[in-house]
């Protein structure tokens, strides 16, 4: 008892050691990878850098409710699609600026999804799959029929130019970097709410929720925030997919698309956020290395996804390994000693 | 003090089965009580009643004053009820460490915004009855293993653990020495003494009479849903109708 | 006087209903057996519908081949399907393992993979775009019926529906097979003890489920005259939405769902506009999930 009130505390070097791998990630994001698009100088290899690192959001964002608190989600495009249509139609048609559009992706996004996980939050396994399923479908077909509002199957052109105070970001290189750093901020926040006790509890509704619920956790609670956050994220997205491509439609967040992204976290590794970054950075990059071979992406998708549930079940990246190597690497909140205690996280 | 657990009346129906019959009893702060009775005789049945996953169909239950009726196990549990598993439950892909802080987080939760901070102080409490909940059950030296490497015997103190980091009033165990052989069992029954020593009030309910006598100051007997007997364990050791319940019509 | 216009909905949502029913069928029985949903099974439709037109174009067979052939595609494609997506990850043979929540989301998302591999190929093959069913195929020459017009599609998809699900029926009540089908469904294990060959009851729960889907997709596919890779989609959705409104596990209780949600929809798009058609559906599924847990028709099941 009397060392509990005093835990120890990390240690100096391991912090230091905690910085090499992100400081090596950020290095990659930020100056290897422009580098070598500047000397290939063409502006599609940004576009398809821009959509990976906005798939990798995608997938993230997914991982929080799927991977981590296990519930299967077949509509998460329809929420990326809210935040792209709310971004989109404010940047169209009422002239907001970036620094408005993107916040209120993210809170519309959320909003609709606290409307809709209101009656559907306490269905099981299953039900919820297909409940999502519907929504996702309901919202597509709104995107798509409510021709007075969204344009329908027509679609929507965002003229308004990337613009941070003032300065002109629309050019190939710093879209790249805006996105960039949203997407990188994105992830670390996810990183923290994925990797805390808060993940911790979310871990255990997947596990067993009946048993969390006899330690106290309010599941519905739980399950409906991790809902919330994650159609948050990808209402942010989408509102990134719609200044970057500039033009959005309603086929962009069918449910091929939902499927997409569930791909990518099932491939990564459910449970694991380095898996579902690593998956979405494969499926994504995967189709661009074979385009020569035809327009293949999506059979790739399928059978990406059936061999890695066949061969492997953990994914690329399965969560266990996952989870010691961010405590490992990542782990500036958590702490360890080399006694075996002070483990935890801050 | 006087009101701490208090059962009236409580009956469970399940279609033409009556498994709980109007049980009426009581637990008071301090006690360690024993529940027992045959196979199917209705104990687990009382536990879920008490613990909020199955629902009564009449009767009430009140812990410190509380009608727990109708309410969340969640809630319950937030008020102080902690409790196991008769088949263990741990969550198998998450380290003991991991498995525990589920516990703390129970009643004591993490806000998601609470999350994104660094040095919360709610990470750090949480973080504290953990280490207290492995160090009272000995598992501090297997934090960082996954809870489906350990062995059968160490997932029953994971469970207990966890219950604990909860920082309990009122420990329910369910069956805790199934599938435990002599000495293991053994160990069980000094550990429950040793909680029950520390102020914790405890309810064990078993199907094994050897555990319950030894240990507990109290014994409920339960046969057929009804409740045929209550006092120390020399009397109901001697209690006839309990003989007869265990005895003569047993399985 | 009803307006003859209804009369002639109500007739064309039956039969759109009955083919709802056929692909809600074989959803039904896999879950029966298995516990699980086979997300491919639109794909079955697809695949009956593109096997009976290439065998159209290229023969030119008497109708009756066609459904037939379709039927015969059906099963081949039901029982390809269970031993791609399905009996790779039927490990063990407990009945824990059987219905455990690691092996329903690994089929649930292996034959999501293979329905996503089945239709892309297709689509390989065949292109995106509608394929062109030749005219003298087509099942719409209308009849009048008084003053309702009907088409001889109609008829046909409601009687051979309905010979289906007589079949079907018969199978299931007087039959080995079906007996097996039915012991597996409750207790798999059980039925194990007993002798049934699980393994061969739910690969014919697959070809029967196949059989149903791949006539229900020709059957479309022939009446509206459209026949591309992604068609499949709306009507598994629609026939699934049947099997959770019929409450999982029945198969009558399936049937009369998918005929409500047919005549719906076509009550419906005398009201709105067809692009919103697919929201009664999807409508349905909420509010059924919401208010009815067990489905409309449920029998007592644990909510898996």
């Amino acid at each position: 008892m009397s060392d509990l009130a005093n835990p120890p505390t990390a240690a100096p070097p391991s912090t230091l050691r905690n910085l090499v791998l992100p400081i090596l990630i950020a290095i990659v994001i930020f100056a290897v990878v422009p580098a070598v698009l500047t000397s290939f100088g063409r502006g599609y290899f940004w576009q398809i850098a821009n959509i990976a690192l906005i798939f990798v959001l995608l997938a993230a964002s997914l991982h929080v409710v799927t991977g981590v608190a296990g519930l299967l989600h077949l509509g998460h495009a329809a929420f990326y699609g809210v935040g792209a249509y709310t971004a989109g139609l404010l940047a169209s048609e009422q002239g907001m600026p970036f620094l408005v559009t993107i916040p209120a992706a993210a809170i519309v996004t959320a909003a609709i999804a606290f409307l809709v996980a209101l009656p559907t939050m306490r269905l099981v396994s299953i039900y919820f799959a297909v409940a999502t399923l519907a929504i996702g479908q309901m919202i597509y077909l709104v995107l798509l029929n409510w021709v007075s509002f969204t344009h329908g199957p027509n679609g929507v052109l965002i003229f308004s130019g990337l613009e941070v105070f003032g300065i002109d970001l629309s050019s190939p290189i710093a879209t790249y970097f805006l996105v960039a750093v949203i997407v990188s901020a994105s992830i670390v926040l996810i990183h923290r709410i994925s990797h805390s006790y808060y993940g911790n509890a979310l871990r255990s509704l997947r596990e067993d929720d009946q048993c969390a619920d006899a330690m106290g956790v309010r599941t519905a609670r739980l399950k409906m925030e991790a809902f919330v956050i994650s159609a948050a994220f990808a209402g942010i997205a989408g509102a990134l997919w719609a200044h970057t491509t500039g033009y959005i439609s309603p086929s962009d967040f069918d449910f091929a698309e939902s499927i997409l992204i569930l791909a990518m976290v099932v491939v990564g590794g459910l449970g694991s956020l380095p898996g579902a970054v690593i998956g979405a950075l494969l499926l994504i990059l995967l189709p661009e290395v074979l385009r020569d071979v035809g327009d293949v992406r999506n059979i790739m998708v399928g059978i990406v996804m059936f061999l890695s549930i066949l061969l492997l079940p953990k994914g690329l990246f399965g969560e266990v390994s996952a989870l010691s190597m961010i405590r490992r690497q990542f782990g500036d909140a958590w702490r360890r000693d080399e006694n075996g205690k002070g483990i935890g996280w801050r | 003090m006087s009101d701490f657990l208090t059962i009236q009346n409580a009956t469970r129906r399940f279609g033409g089965l009556v498994a709980v019959d109007d049980v009426t009893t009581r637990v008071d702060h301090g006690q360690l009580v024993g529940l027992i009775g045959p196979n199917g005789a209705g104990k687990t049945t009382l536990f879920n009643l008490i613990s909020g996953f199955t629902p009564l169909s009449s009767g009430d239950v009140h812990f410190k004053g509380t009608r727990l009726n109708g309410m969340k196990p969640n809630r319950i549990a937030r008020l102080g009820i902690g409790r196991t598993f008769q088949n263990l439950r741990v969550f198998p892909n998450m380290t003991v460490f991991d498995n525990v802080s589920v516990g703390a987080f129970g009643t004591h939760p993490q806000s998601a915004l609470d999350a994104l901070r660094s040095g919360s102080k709610r990470a750090e409490t949480i973080s504290e009855r953990v280490w207290q909940a492995l160090e009272r059950t000995e598992l501090a030296y297997v934090a960082t293993d996954l809870a489906a490497n350990l062995s059968y015997g160490k997932r029953k103190y994971l469970e207990i653990a966890r219950a604990l980091a909860m920082q309990p009033d009122f420990l329910i165990l369910d069956e805790p020495a199934a599938g435990l052989n002599d000495s293991e069992t053994l160990e069980l029954a000094n550990f429950i003494r040793s909680l029950h020593a520390d102020g914790l009030t405890i309810m064990l309910v078993e199907h094994d009479m050897g555990l319950v006598m030894s240990v507990c100051e109290r014994i409920v007997v339960l046969a057929s849903g009804k409740k045929i007997a209550d006092a120390d364990p020399d009397t109901v050791r001697a209690d006839p109708a309990v003989l007869e319940a265990y005895l003569g019509t047993d399985e | 006087m009803i307006d003859p216009y209804y009369l002639q909905q109500l007739v064309i949502g039956l039969s759109l209903g009955m083919t709802y029913a056929l692909m809600a069928i074989g959803f039904t029985l896999i879950f029966g057996v298995l516990n699980v949903v086979n997300f491919a099974h639109g794909e079955v439709y697809t695949i009956g519908a593109f096997a009976s037109l290439v065998l159209i174009t290229a023969v030119a067979p008497p109708f009756v081949a066609v459904v037939v052939f379709a039927l015969a595609i059906g099963a081949l494609a039901g029982f390809s399907l269970e031993r791609i997506a399905f009996k790779p990850f039927r490990r063990f043979t407990d009945e824990a393992s059987l219905k455990s929540r690691a092996m329903r989301e690994a089929t649930l998302l292996s034959s999501l993979a293979v329905s996503i591999i089945a239709r892309e190929a297709i689509e390989l093959l065949f292109g995106s775009q509608q394929q062109a069913v030749p005219f003298e195929y087509l099942i719409n020459q209308p009849i009048h019926l008084g003053p309702v017009i009907i088409v001889t599609g109609d008829l046909i998809i409601f009687g051979i529906s309905a010979l289906m699900l007589i079949g079907l029926q018969f199978l299931l009540t007087r039959t080995h097979v079906g007996l097996s089908i039915r012991a597996v469904s409750n207790n798999p294990l059980g039925a194990r003890y007993v002798g049934i060959n699980v393994d061969r009851t739910i690969i014919m729960t697959f070809v029967i489920g196949g059989m149903m889907g791949a006539a229900a997709g020709i059957l479309v596919g022939l009446y509206y005259g459209v026949i591309f890779p992604a068609m499949g989609f709306i009507p598994g959705v629609k026939a699934f939405v049947a099997m959770v409104m019929g409450g999982l596990s029945s198969i009558p209780g399936a049937v009369i769902c998918a005929i409500i949600l047919g005549l719906s929809e076509s009550v419906a798009v005398t009201f709105i506009s067809s692009g919103w058609a697919d929201m009664v559906a999807y409508g349905f599924l909420i509010v059924t999930l919401i208010f009815f847990p067990q489905g409309l028709f449920g029998a007592r099941r644990e909510r898996v």
